[in-house]
């Protein structure tokens, strides 16, 4: 375990500014540590040998008083090596702690279990995408639970309690891909924290924002419609499985007739769901309170056309066939009777 | 003077007379067999990861987070805590003061039944629903648990009670039952060390008793002080664990010192020093907590302060350190296989001192302090400080303990593996700590190739060397009787008595001599 080939093995890459700072004192104080441990077990497993008794009723010799030159030298060289190991990391965390002006911001939410990673113009990724050579603020927030976020390779680990915000920020030096973690265990999906950073070239880095920042680009509206489902915040009150929320399923949604609250009978069409996403308080199915916020002037009517492409594929009047992924979840015959509010009601 | 009719271990009362005696001597056998119970526990769950890690398959993440939550509070709450105070304090302490008993006797069975409680309840909550919160217990995800938290915490609340009663006992007997003549400063180095770990054993026994009451009812109401603000329980959690866990190493200090001077035949190097160093050591364990929160939502500045304060706490720890090599030095050290045990203590506990200074250091702290690296620290102080303390003591102490002889050769080759092992067992989680892996996520961890199975090798050695130990301890109860009362030739009041001593420990109250004087 001594010798640098080894123990550079031991830390990932480095591949930001910041590693200097880690690395550095880490060596020295490692190289410091063996020396002391050698020092002091060494000298202890000596003493322990070659002091032996040589026969059973032999005294050990009277020593007197402690040494108090060695004894001060000890302390001194104990103390001093503290101080070095505070010293030598202090530069680095200072630097760590505060991000220098005009740094890229990316906002950062953890939750049980996963990461948003949000960037300045809107667009947010369950991965981290930053460019080489600029200098990323991350300004962290938690959804839920403690949580920590960790990019070994950044040397970069930062705690995100609940209700405080918190800062990190790096400059990646190398282009590529590294292990992002969370580094404060939350809970039985910890390990689903696992991500990864990806590191650009500055021209590839603005090229990959734009390409994903479009969100049609190279998809099918079926597609998108299920991103903005996440992404708007939809399934905060409506499930694809036919479980009831604060909001109806969207199982079996589209092409079935529901009573409203105001007691009239409406299919649930094109138009109903435009309505339903820009005024959504106007006509309320049966059973659900209208406390849902519009969002008129927050989606566009593509977006909207989307949403409805893809509210058909989760339904079996959708004209499409039903999606992958409601279908492989559970059977819609089996969660009608769950949620008696689809097929139950077309029947009445 | 080797009158075993008038032993301890030879009363009439048989089985039952154990579970309801009052003498320190059996409380504290006692303890060892419930201690060791709860250590193996631990150790088993302990496997589980270990399986985990070389690619076991079947282990779902959920089970994993309940093993490693149940070896860490096992391990930690009812092994590393009370082991040294319970088993060779209760032992020691009234005999080496020249006293028939603890000063309180019916406290010394409330302790071992509060102990024994809260051991039960843990284990009624892995029957009946084992939570995975992680040994730290974070506000947020105990609100969220599904597990049975309210007899976790209850069982923690008996252990903490029970360390509470256990460090008034100390006092009070340190206070009033010194054998005549004897001050403060002719008390053996184990005494004064067994004396402040009272006091430690009073603050945070009673301090982690209601806080863990809080954090239950946080739990319930889904709110409370903990559940609007998880920094304070943080800051609880480790004001109260820094001074049991990390400082564990106080009564293991006094064992070696102790142990160290009776094998050498020489008095303790720096005698008052080695108390005074104690007694810093005490004071700044309640001032040290911070340090556990680098890089755990602690601001930059606390941080600092705290690193800051940790620097003091080297002074102390070279001085104990000095004391030591002084002492063995032109010593007249005895053979027998004790001494593997006083130096894989050097070599396990100066580890994790050391260790210390990189989480002082504070980029490099703020890197490392949530990492496998900060986990392992704890892991040397449980496997690699307290457990090496014990077993040095209880080599040391057998003879006295039980009236019987063990076999030198199989100690000594247990010990060795135990040494060789639990270095091959940690280092490489070290090297994972510093690659970036969370604490306590080893066994999520491929790392780089062959790390994972050169532990579970290193695990493997050090199980065995501890079954080699353990059964070589418990073999000798069946062997012959040990033909000296005083085997080192050390000149504390406990050997001064039979072996085993008698009911009331001493046929006439001692008189103090001097201490040290061979």
């Amino acid at each position: 375990m001594i010798g640098s080939p080894i123990l550079a093995t031991w830390f990932p890459e480095a591949a930001s500014t910041h590693a200097a700072g880690v690395d550095g004192p880490f060596y020295w104080i490692y190289i410091a540590a063996v020396l002391a441990l050698f020092l002091f077990a060494g000298l202890g497993g000596i003493f322990l040998w070659i002091f032996r008794r040589q026969d059973r009723n032999q005294l050990g010799a009277v020593t007197g008083p402690l040494n108090p030159v060695f004894l001060g030298l000890w302390v001194l060289g104990a103390l001093g090596l503290a101080v070095f190991a505070f010293v030598a990391g202090f530069p680095g965390f200072i630097d760590k702690t505060v991000a220098p002006q005009g740094s890229y911001g990316i906002e950062v939410t953890a939750r049980q279990w996963g990461w948003d990673f949000t960037y300045p113009n809107g667009h947010v990724a369950d991965t981290l995408h930053v460019a080489k050579g600029f200098p990323v603020r991350l300004t962290l927030n938690t959804e839920d639970v403690e949580q920590g976020l960790s990019i070994p390779a950044m040397r970069v680990n930062q705690a995100i309690v609940p209700g405080l915000q918190s800062e990190a920020w790096f400059e990646a030096t190398t282009p590529g891909s590294f292990e992002l973690r969370g580094s404060i265990f939350s809970g039985d999906g910890f390990t689903d924290m696992n991500s990864a950073l990806v590191v650009h070239e500055p021209a590839d880095f603005t090229a990959w924002l734009a390409s994903v920042s479009d969100i049609f680009q190279g998809r099918t509206y079926e597609e998108v419609g299920e991103i903005l489902y996440s992404r708007l915040g939809c399934k905060a009150c409506h499930t694809t499985t036919g479980h009831k929320l604060v909001g109806p399923t969207f199982l079996d949604m589209y092409g079935f007739e529901f009573d409203t609250v105001e007691g009239n009978k409406i299919t649930v069409d094109d138009a109903y769901v435009r309505e339903s996403i820009l005024t959504p308080n106007v006509s309320v199915i049966a059973g659900y309170q209208p406390v849902m916020t519009p969002f008129a002037g927050l989606v566009t009517d593509q977006e909207i056309e989307a949403i409805t492409a893809w509210l058909k594929t989760l339904s079996s009047k959708g004209g499409v066939e039903a999606g992958a992924e409601a279908g492989a979840e559970e059977s819609p015959e089996a969660e009608n009777t769950e949620s008696g509010d689809a097929a139950g009601q077309e029947e009445n | 003077m080797n009158a075993a009719t008038d032993s301890y271990l030879a009363g009439k009362g048989g089985i039952p007379e154990w579970f309801t005696s009052t003498d320190h001597k059996k409380i504290s056998l006692m303890f060892l067999g419930w201690t060791g119970f709860a250590f193996l526990l631990g150790a088993i769950f302990g496997l589980f990861l270990i399986v985990k890690s070389l690619g076991g398959r079947g282990l779902e993440p959920r089970f994993v987070f309940q093993a490693l939550t149940y070896s860490r509070l096992l391990l930690v709450f009812l092994f590393l805590v009370p082991a040294l105070p319970s088993v060779l304090g209760f032992f020691l302490l009234p005999l080496q003061l020249g006293a028939s008993n603890m000063a309180l006797p019916g406290l010394s069975r409330c302790s071992l039944r509060f102990y024994v409680i809260g051991l039960v309840l843990l284990i009624a909550s892995l029957v009946g629903g084992p939570i995975a919160t992680g040994w730290t217990m974070a506000a947020p995800l105990v609100v969220a648990e599904t597990g049975l938290f309210a007899l976790v915490a209850f069982g923690l609340f008996f252990s903490a009670l029970s360390w509470f009663l256990t460090g008034v006992n100390f006092l009070v007997t340190v206070h009033h039952s010194r054998a005549p003549g004897m001050g403060f400063f002719d008390m053996p180095i184990l005494s004064w060390a067994l004396y402040l770990t009272g006091y430690l054993l009073v603050v945070v026994g009673s301090l982690f008793a209601i806080v863990i009451l809080y954090l239950t009812a946080s739990r319930f109401s889904g709110e409370g002080i903990f559940g609007a603000d998880p920094m304070l329980w943080n800051n609880y959690f480790w004001f109260v664990t820094t001074p049991a866990a990390f400082f564990a190493l106080l009564p293991a200090v006094g064992v070696i010192s102790e142990i160290i001077a009776g094998i050498s035949r020489k008095p303790v190097a720096g005698y008052r020093m080695v108390v005074g160093s104690m007694i810093a050591l005490l004071g700044m364990s309640f001032l040290g907590w911070g340090v556990n929160l680098v890089g755990q939502g602690q601001d930059p500045i606390t941080t600092l302060v705290f690193q800051a304060l940790g620097i003091l706490a080297v002074v102390p720890v070279a001085l104990i350190s000095y004391s030591w090599l002084a002492t063995l030095y032109q010593g007249a050290v005895a053979r027998e296989s004790v001494i593997v045990f006083v130096f894989a203590f050097m070599v396990n506990a100066g580890i994790a001192a050391l260790m210390g200074l990189f989480l002082i250091s504070p980029s490099v702290g703020a890197y490392l302090g949530t990492t496998m690296f900060a986990a392992t620290r704890l892991d040397y102080l449980i496997w690699g400080g307290v457990l090496s303390a014990l077993l040095a003591g209880l080599h040391y102490w057998w003879p006295k303990m039980t009236g019987k002889d063990y076999s030198q050769d199989v100690a000594r080759i247990g010990g060795v593996l135990y040494l060789v092992g639990i270095n091959m067992a940690l280092i490489p989680n070290l090297i994972l700590g510093v690659g970036g892996v969370t604490g306590d996520m080893a066994a999520f961890e491929a790392g780089p190739s062959g790390l994972a199975e050169l532990a579970g090798l290193g695990w493997l050695i050090v199980y065995s060397g501890l079954i080699l130990v353990a059964g070589n301890l418990f073999a000798s109860t069946w062997g012959k009787a040990t033909d000296e009362v005083n085997p080192w030739g050390a000149s504390t009041l406990e050997w001064k008595t039979a072996t085993p001593p008698p009911e009331g420990n001493f046929n006439e109250t001692p008189q103090a001599e001097g201490l040290y004087r061979y």
